[in-house]
């Protein structure tokens, strides 16, 4: 089914839009997080359920669709067109999801966590958000190709194509200010018109969905939840860049985002919106993936390239621009999948609408992965510039009861750690850069005052060590030394001057390494001395105050905050608590194992993390 | 010579300093050539010239607007370049280099030099599994530049080595020697014996040269050159040029002054 030109789009799209008013869809959240709690089995109970009550499939339908958000209280659904939203249902809900949600469309109220005012977007956790990228997550079947075009898909193709013409598309974008969402946040106006003035053909647009960050699952989520909004935002940018060829790099750990991209690439040259003669123009253009074998570095343009070349993946040297001599050494753009989806809407809506969204220099919206110690966790879409108290206190809830919030981690691996201070801070590209943070591709870890910033930096570099390529001598030499420094810290060997030592060896890879990687891996370091320089010098001398790193502190109980619950007694595993019910409790410091279960248990703030000296 | 290509030409020539020395370079000429084209020595330790560049061990460093950048790829683009090969940034980050190599590369008589030059040394707290091999990869890309390709750079990180496929001994290797030859550390290390060479734990059997007798090509790598081979030890094929070179006729329409 092969459509012609606009005309045939535009009609398919009224004829999906006119049938079947009366349909309505149970779709069951396919993010990373429901999936890990269970809702590909939620999904065969609620279809068996159907079937056994005896519904009709055509007009009451059952389907994945992408991440609702709300990870930490998944598996999560959304009744379409009510929009109710359910969350930790379980296959032995299914039956009266089936019969009263999707047979009737009526509220199951206990799994609704705000049955007064039963959709999503009245909880706190989604009352900040902008979900632009994430608009489809909830309302069509990725894999479902008349779902994209009914929700306005390819709706921004016809325009480029028949209204826009290349100048006019590459213009809106470089107007918009649109920048890379993959982390340095480039501008992508500026990349395109690069690539205009090389020579070379052919010429490729390629697609970074390689998304290596520990923790970090917005990429995925896109790919799974979206793909044909990347696949038209590569076509727009082929079109506008004068390109032949496409490619997608995704890693191979994510088998489902290769399967839906393979899937809508194969739905949109069906129907001619790849290949040859795009509906019927004298564009032609087409799109593969390439998976890559999940390497971090792989993340990292050049070697990016290197990989889907079929070379080992390191980076090399970029004084030539990728624009100049990319992939195969010919003009080549490349933006994270997350750029790529922001392309249609502002090819279709125009630059001025997307500087509307977002703050002055950063305009439109992020996603992020709200991750640590929050009460809420999971994927948040934002306008950039939105306070970053928001995100942690308002969408995230705030950090869990008994606990103070002491610091983000942005950026992800090669991010940095900002204090308390950064909840004040505008989440956007610059500010998180100015504060010796990244926006990265928008990981963001809370962490509570139980959290120790020397093991996070210990922790980071260890992942960074164990990534690098090993290509250049500050990356391969200098992360282990790092490594080595910041273990014997958080073990209690560390030396005096470890910290100056460590932000001067730090400063020097920054200044010397050889790709973005090998320069940002200094960031964890930097960050978390330049805010807790002091408690780098307490874990020197063998002090930390977070209760974090064993063997660095003992653990005392005041007695004026103790309630005698006895909560810290339950959880301590060397018997190291003393004390009868409803008697305050002590803790022998000579027993104590130093694991910190007591700290956590404590819900008054009544147990500190003394320095050993100071306890007899 | 037209007009336009003289212009071009001009184009094509770019003034600027170095240490502040008034120099001339070519457009797209490297920092590196052009400071040697001018007597100034810039440290260096992956880059080797007839091989590809590759910008890894980051020792050739030199300043320009502020920033630290590579001199063996970085291109001469613009009028006015001011580059600094010794500022205290630059002496700071080479050091640094130094010392990470040392932790390495304890011994090799190359770096210890420079190192001396730098006021770098090793760290014993660091000092991990010294073999003297600094992960330059120069002999992995002379061995590409020949085509043989039997060696690579495997491993990641710190693990990052020199080895055959699957850390065994290089089916494809020919025994020619040229990783040895080029390898800044000497730490590529080989015996000849008997007629025999032992390289990366590999024996081959050495062809004597057919005019003098000296051994000095090994079976595989005759079978490896084909037709290119002509087998003679490379007195004897200098010989055997020069001679060629004598007997032949000028070339015709050669200008030769008188």
């Amino acid at each position: 089914m092969r459509f012609e030109g606009p005309a045939a789009v535009a009609a398919r799209r009224e004829e999906l839009a006119r049938k079947d008013p009366d349909v309505r869809t149970l779709r069951v959240c396919g993010g990373p997080g429901c999936l890990a709690s269970g809702s590909r089995e939620l999904l065969a109970a609620l279809k068996e359920a159907a079937v056994a009550s005896g519904l009709d499939p055509a007009k009451r339908r059952i389907s994945f669709t992408g991440c609702l958000g709300l990870c930490e209280r998944g598996p999560l659904l959304e009744l379409d067109p009510e929009g109710h939203f359910l969350r930790g249902v379980a296959p032995s809900d299914a039956a009266e999801v089936v019969g009263t949600a999707l047979g009737e469309g009526k509220l199951v109220p206990r799994l609704s966590p705000n049955p007064e005012s039963p959709e999503k977007e009245s909880l706190e956790f989604y009352g900040p958000q902008k979900r632009l990228i994430m608009r489809r997550f909830g309302k069509i079947d990725p894999e479902s190709f008349d779902d994209y075009l009914a929700t306005g898909g390819y709706e921004a193709l016809v325009i480029s194509l028949f209204e826009s013409g290349p100048a006019e598309t590459l213009r809106r974008v470089a107007e918009s200010g649109l920048r890379g969402r993959g982390g340095g946040g480039f501008p992508a106006g500026l990349k395109w018109k690069a690539m205009t003035g090389a020579k070379g053909t052919p010429r490729y647009v390629l697609a970074n969905g390689d998304e290596g960050d520990p923790g970090a699952f917005m990429n995925r989520s896109l790919m799974e939840g979206d793909p044909l909004a990347v696949v038209e935002g590569l076509t727009i940018g082929a079109f506008a860049l004068g390109a032949e060829r496409g490619i997608i790099y995704v890693r191979n750990e994510y088998p489902l985002s290769v399967a839906r991209l393979e899937k809508a690439i194969a739905g949109a040259r069906a129907r001619g919106l790849l290949g040859e003669n795009i509906l019927g123009t004298d564009f032609s253009f087409d799109l593969s993936v390439t998976e890559g074998g999940g390497a971090f570095v792989c993340g990292e343009s050049t070697a990016l390239m290197a990989s889907i070349e079929g070379r080992e993946g390191t980076p090399r040297v970029k004084y030539v621009r990728s624009t100049e001599a990319g992939l195969w050494d010919k003009p080549t753009v490349l933006q994270n999948v997350e750029t790529w989806a922001n392309v249609p809407l502002i090819a279709a809506n125009g630059p001025e609408w997307f500087k509307g969204i977002g703050a002055k220099g950063n305009p439109g919206t992020k996603v992020f992965s709200l991750a640590g110690e929050t009460r809420n966790t999971g994927l948040v879409e934002l306008p950039l510039g939105t306070k970053v108290g928001v995100l942690v206190n308002v969408v995230g809830g705030g950090v869990r009861k008994g606990r103070r919030f002491k610091a983000i981690q942005s950026g992800g691996p090669s991010g940095g750690c900002l204090p308390e201070s950064a909840l004040e801070l505008p989440l956007d590209f610059d500010h998180l850069t100015e504060a010796g943070a990244m926006m990265g591709s928008g990981g963001i870890i809370v962490m509570d005052d139980l959290s120790c910033p020397v093991d996070v930096a210990r922790y980071f570099t260890g992942f960074l060590a164990e990534e690098s390529c090993g290509k250049c001598v500050p990356c391969r030499e200098a992360l282990p030394v790092l490594r080595e420094v910041l273990s014997d810290l958080t073990r209690g060997s560390g030396r005096k001057g470890d910290t100056d030592f460590l932000e001067k060896q730090a400063g020097l890879l920054k200044e010397t390494a050889l790709c973005g990687l090998g320069q940002s891996a200094a960031n964890p370091v930097l960050s978390t001395i330049r805010h807790f320089r002091e408690e780098y010098l307490e874990h020197e001398s063998g002090y930390c105050r977070s209760g974090r790193c064993r063997g660095l502190y003992v653990p005392v109980i005041d007695p004026g905050a103790c309630r005698a619950c006895g909560s810290c007694q339950k959880v301590c595993p060397a018997g190291a608590v003393g004390g009868k019910k409803k008697e305050k409790r002590t803790v022998a410091a000579g027993k104590c194992v130093g694991c910190g279960a007591c700290l956590k248990a404590c819900a008054f703030f009544a147990i500190r993390a003394e320095r050993k000296e100071h306890v007899g | 010579m037209s007009g336009e290509r003289s212009g071009e030409r001009f184009r094509d020539v770019l003034r600027g300093t170095i240490d502040g020395k008034t120099v001339v370079a070519r457009r797209g000429a490297t920092v590196l050539e052009t400071a040697e084209s001018v007597g100034i020595r810039i440290p260096t330790l992956c880059h080797r010239e007839g091989l590809p560049p590759d910008g890894n061990c980051r020792l050739c460093v030199v300043e320009t607007k502020g920033k630290l950048v590579i001199s063996c790829m970085f291109p001469v683009r613009e009028d006015g370049f001011a580059i600094l090969t010794q500022s205290p940034g630059v002496r700071e980050a080479r050091r640094f280099v130094l010392s990470l190599m040392l932790n390495r590369a304890p011994k090799a008589p190359a770096i210890l030099k420079l190192a001396g030059e730098y006021g770098a040394g090793a760290d014993p707290r660091f000092s991990r599994d010294p073999d003297n091999c600094v992960r330059c990869g120069r002999c992995v890309r002379a061995c590409r530049a020949n085509r043989t390709e039997a060696i690579a750079l495997v491993g990641r990180g710190f693990e990052r080595s020199v080895s055959g496929p699957f850390e065994k001994p290089p089916p494809d290797c020919v025994g020619c020697l040229s990783c040895a030859f080029v390898c800044p550390t000497g730490n590529i290390l080989y015996s000849e014996r008997d007629g025999k060479r032992r390289i990366w734990d590999k024996e081959f059997r050495l062809v004597p040269c057919p005019e003098c007798g000296t051994p000095v090509f090994t079976e595989e790598q005759i079978r490896f050159l084909g037709e290119k081979a002509s087998g003679l030890c490379p007195e004897c094929g200098r010989r055997r040029l020069a001679s060629a070179l004598r007997n032949a006729e000028p070339l015709s329409g050669g200008s030769r002054g008188f």
